[in-house]
This record gives C-alpha cells, structure tokens and sequence, in this order.
C-alpha cells in the first residue's frame, strides 16, 4: 500500500499530516477531531506525513501500490 | 450547493513554492496587497519542498568564474539558452542566497562537503525540506495573504488582459474567483505523476491554464532526467548521501558497469561533471536492461564513508531497514527512470519575452518552473540551477507584476466570462458518468512513460503517441466524472496532463534533430542553421499551432567551426548517412 495508519489513540488532531500532504490524502474526521486516510490512492510515499507528526502517530509502508486496471472506466 | 467566495487583490500568485513566495514577498514591497494561492499548502507542495540537493550562488568572493559560468551554461545547454536571463541568474543569486540567511534558511554547515560537488557551479545545500517553509513564513510576516488547498482551474480574462483567476476548494467545492490587476504563475512545471517520484503534484496545471487563455509556451520537447533510484521506498527519506556510490556500481542487465552519463568523470575532489545525458536509455534502448545498482562489491568501507556522508549532510540517517531498502543485504536496485516525464526547469514554460517574466497576455507573468525562461537550453546545466533559478525569476516576476499593478485600474469581470468558466470548474462533478480520472490518467502514463517516447523519440512512436492522446483529448477527458470535489481535482489535473502531453509530442516532433535531452533516432544529428531556435505551442481557435523562434543570432556557435567542435556529445546514428 502506502500510508498505512494514523494510530487514533496517538493522533492529536492537530491537522500538520493534512498539510503536510500535497495529495490529498488525509482529512480530519467529521467532527474535526483526528486525522484520518480518506485518499490512499493518491499516496506517493514521500512521507512528508510521517516525517511531520509530533506525536509519531503515523505509518508509512514502504510497499508501494498501483490499482490494477480492471474495468473499462 | 457549493458556495462563492469572490477574493479582490493587487497582486494574485498562482502556486507558494520558491518561485512564489519570492514573487510575492518581492511584490509586497510596493505595498499592495498580495495573495497567494496554493493547489495545496505554500511551503510544502510542489518541487521546492524536494530541492535540497544543491542551491547553486555565484559569488565572486567564493572565486567562482562569470565567463567559465557562461560558457558551461551555454555548452550544456547547447547554445539554445537565453543568455540574458543566464546573466540574470548568476548575478542575483547572491542577493537571493543572504535574502535566505536573513529569513532565517538554514543551510548545511560543512561548507567544504557540498560548495564545489558540481564544478564549475558553486552550491551550497539548505537543511532537508526546511526552506520553502521558511519562505512561506517569511511572506506572512511581511502581510501576504495566502490561501491554501484552492486549485486554480484557468485564467480571468477581460479585454485580451488576465484580470486573475478562478479555482475551487478540494475540502469544501466552493468556487473561488480571485479579481486581480496582476497574476503571476508560479504553480511548477509538468509531469504524468510519474509512480517512482513523489512529485505527482505538479500536473501541468499552471502552463495549462496559460494555453487556455492564449499564452504561448515553449520548451515542451525538454524533459529532466537524473539517476535516481527508480522506485525509492519513502522518497521524503530520500538520502542524497548514497548517490556517491551510485555511478561507481551501476551496471547494466549483464553486469557490465553502466554509467549513466555517456561521458562521465568519477566523483572525487573534481565533483561530477556536469554532462548529465542519456546513456541508461540508451543501454536500456540496445536491450542491455534492466539498470541496477549492484552492491555486490561494496565493501563496508564504501557504506561507511556514504554513511558518513549522509550523516554529515543533515538528513535523517540510516534508516534504510524501516524504509525497505537495507544496503548491507548488497542486492541489486533498478535505478533507471525515477523523474520520468518530468519537465526541464528554466526551460519549459510560460513564454517570457524578457527578464521581467512578461509574458503575451498583460497582466500574465510566468515563473519558476512554470516560466519559459530558457536559461538552461537543451539540458538541465547543473544541479541547484532549478531552485535558485525558481527564486531569481520568481523575485523579477513579483517585481513586474506590482509595477504592472500599480499602473492599472481595478479589474472589471463581465459576468457572462465567470459564468463560463465556472461551468468548466464543475462539469466532471456533475457528470453521472464516464470515466473517472485515475483511470484515464494511468491510461496517459501508460502511453506517455516508456523511455521511447519521453528520451529516445522517433517521429513515428511520437505520431503514434499523439494519435492516442487526441483521443483521450477528444474522447475520454470531455466525460470525466467527479465523484467529489477531491476527485474534482484529479479530473482537473488528469485534463492538464492531457494537454501537456499533446504539447510535449507536437514540439518533439516539430523539431526535426536531436539536441540535449530530445533525441529524434529519425534525426540523430544537431541541425544549426534551422534549430538555434525554441518550439512555441499556442492555441488558435481550438487547434495547438507549433512555431519556431530563432535564437538571436550574437547568441549563435561560430558555424564556421566543425561540428564535432561545436558539440563534443556524441548521439548514437549522428555521423551515419
């Protein structure tokens, strides 16, 4: 995959993951309270996430991950 | 049902990395207001949170040579760079480099361990990751206003004159229409969102934008390429340090040493040199694949002393067990093609008539690696030209842009032209289907990415190329689907990348020889008297035309000389008739 976890028991909700990210894959929960993946499609792996959380809340794999072309569309 | 937020500036900048953080702090210094829009967060998006490897700085006092700079500039780039702006860069980094001390950049400490890596051009390299978030800093303080997480769609326009920008937010899908006397694009070059490179960000948005509302851009044949590892596990843990051993134990498929230059020095207390061009392709080209770096012969010498070195170089080290990539295993790493697609900084862009980053539009200024300043010809010339040149030109852009300003009345926006444009921000999203963009946009890299249609071209792949992407053009992007305003973003993107592709294969096949990084096998040798000139791309009703602008003749190689003198890189086929 890619991002693989941002550990709700550490994360703070902050929000630095989110605009660490230039992809768009992390967003704050619906009550703006944690961080959570709501795009790991988009992950490159830079690991601007991981490399900015103060509280280490956050994983990435270093296994890297293209969807495979299944459909028409 | 989104909503609207109309924004009035003096100074509108498109994209917050080194070229626009410098636009807009140079710009505030005339007192305007100033506003900055960043597709994601100013500081830390685009290419200018990766430039760390080297920020090259003449300095006299440093005994850096102007002419022996000039003349390596202008060889490298194989006599199709601008010189004025060649000029422009050398002479006002400085200013830039001690603009950056004060601000408080952080730059590596052992002086000696990176000043002269690439010889002749002087560098020195900023703290991993921390300059352009400095710079963002640096902006707020002096009273710019930036908004970030809003993507620009295209340009306003009013009375042949771009009067700003219109763009919505991927968070909420509001609309954003920002009013402005003047806009300067600083929103990165182009690429596929190649998958071994973390720039998937930089999608062509900004000469996008510019070729919609009229702008002609220039340079598309020339890409960037450089040894890298070719899917680098977590590439924001990327460590510069071992890219000494790279060119030492790199072979090619039969284990034959393969450097990636085709003429290439050891690094040693004279650095690398400076020719960076395509022999991995070409091996790869001859069937001699895949490119490895091959550490079977490493001693534990070699690792300490790039241990050592990357230590000293201030990144964080030696975690290459956590990241996957565990050299005291001595395996063999692909190393070829990680950048693949991307755009030639300093040279592909925006077309600018002068060292001001004016461009055809007023009121449009273009720069960083969006402008087409040319100061680098065929081929990037020297690590750290990309960021340096981002703030050098980015700073003459800022300044322009609040001259312009300061002349001009306070734009008027017919209603009908925001109507327009604001049906082309939202129609992917309300589309019920089609085709989503990830998939057409892993269909424009499956057409785009092969090495022989990026470095080792020939007329007809490239017209094969071009045939698939008009359909995706005509056919697949009219009907992209959003399912919501983050998809709305791909669907932006995935379009920009359509057409910077489109532009990239006409400007390849238009120019007729091989020169740098754009190698025709069809046309293998370099054709002076018709190519001292740049390709421009412009849209006439509807249809990309193609043209050539000469480069001015004082700039010229003295033709009377052999061409062998002329150019001492050889290209495969160009002495066979």
């Amino acid at each position: 995959m890619s991002i693989e976890r941002i550990d709700p028991e550490l994360c703070t909700g902050c929000g630095i993951c989110v605009n660490s990210c230039p992809m768009d894959v992390i967003r704050m929960d619906e009550k703006g309270e944690k961080a959570i993946i709501k795009y790991p499609e988009e992950c490159m792996c830079c690991d601007y996430c991981e490399l900015d959380c103060p509280v280490d809340a956050i994983y990435v794999s270093p296994e890297k991950y293209a969807p495979l072309m299944v459909s028409w569309c | 049902m989104s909503s609207e937020n109309a924004l009035e500036t003096d100074v509108l900048v498109i994209g917050g990395g080194i070229a626009g953080c410098f636009a807009a702090i140079k710009a505030k210094e005339q007192g305007l207001d100033v506003t900055i829009v960043d597709k994601a967060y100013a500081g830390k998006s685009g290419a200018s949170i990766a430039a760390q490897i080297f920020w090259m700085v003449f300095n006299p006092e440093w005994t850096d040579n102007f002419d022996e700079l000039m003349d390596t500039f202008v060889k490298s780039g194989e006599y199709i760079n601008n010189r004025d702006w060649c000029e422009v860069i050398l002479k006002d980094s400085l200013a830039i480099y001690q603009d950056m001390v004060a601000w408080g950049v952080e730059f590596h400490p052992d002086w000696s361990e990176c000043i002269h890596m690439f010889p002749p051009f002087t560098g020195i390299r900023p703290k991993f990751r921390k300059a352009a978030p400095v710079l963002r800093k640096q902006a707020e303080k002096v009273g710019v206003k930036i908004i970030d997480r809003v993507m620009c769609t295209d340009l306003l326009k009013q009375d042949g004159k771009i009067v700003g920008a219109i763009g919505f937010s991927y968070d909420t899908g509001d609309l954003y229409v920002f009013k402005a006397k003047a806009t300067v694009l600083t929103a990165g070059g182009s690429s596929y969102k190649p998958p071994q490179f973390a720039m998937r960000s930089i999608t062509g948005d900004g000469e996008g934008m510019a070729y919609r509302a009229g702008a002609e851009i220039t340079g598309k044949e020339f890409l960037t390429t450089f040894p890298t590892i070719a899917s680098y596990p977590l590439w924001g843990r990327v460590t510069w340090g071992y890219l000494n051993l790279f060119p030492r134990f790199a072979t090619d498929g039969e284990g034959n040493r393969a450097l990636p230059f085709s003429d290439y020095l050891e690094p040693g207390p004279e650095g690398f040199r400076r020719e960076w061009k395509l022999n991995w392709e070409f091996l790869v080209h001859a069937g001699r694949g895949p490119i490895l770096w091959d550490l079977t012969p490493v001693t534990d010498d070699d690792i300490k002393e790039a241990q050592r070195a990357e230590t000293k170089s201030g990144y964080r080290a030696i975690e290459h067990e956590r990241i996957g990539l565990d050299l005291n295993q001595r395996g063999k790493i692909p190393i070829a093609g990680g950048p693949a697609g991307y755009s030639q900084a300093g040279q592909a862009g925006v077309w600018v008539h002068d060292t001001k980053c004016t461009t055809s539009l007023p009121g449009l200024y273009a720069a960083g690696d969006c402008g087409g300043t040319r100061y680098n010809g065929s081929f990037l010339t020297n690590p750290g030209l990309g960021t340096s040149g981002s703030a050098v030109t980015g700073r003459r852009a800022g300044g322009a842009a609040a001259e312009y300003a300061l002349q001009v009345e306070k734009p008027v926006i017919a209603k009908e032209e925001i109507g327009r444009l604001k049906k082309l921000v939202y129609a992917s999203a309300e589309r019920k289907s089609g085709f989503s963009p990830r998939w057409v946009t892993q269909l424009l890299q499956n057409t785009m990415m092969p090495y022989f249609i990026l470095y080792i071209r020939h007329g007809e792949r490239l017209q094969a190329a071009l045939t698939m992407v008009e359909f995706l053009r005509d056919h697949l992007v009219p009907k992209l689907t959003a399912k919501d305003p983050h998809e709305l973003r791909l669907a932006h993107e995935t379009k920009n990348m359509v057409l910077s592709a489109e532009m990239m294969l006409r400007s390849s096949l238009f120019r007729t020889e091989s020169r740098g990084l754009h190698y025709r096998e069809d046309y293998p040798r370099r054709d002076d008297p018709t190519w001292l000139a740049w390709t421009k791309v412009k849209d006439e009703r509807g249809r990309m035309k193609v043209s050539r602008e000469p480069v001015p003749k004082e700039w010229w190689p003295d033709l009377s000389k052999p061409y062998e003198e002329r150019y001492d890189l050889r290209f495969p086929g160009e002495f066979v008739e």
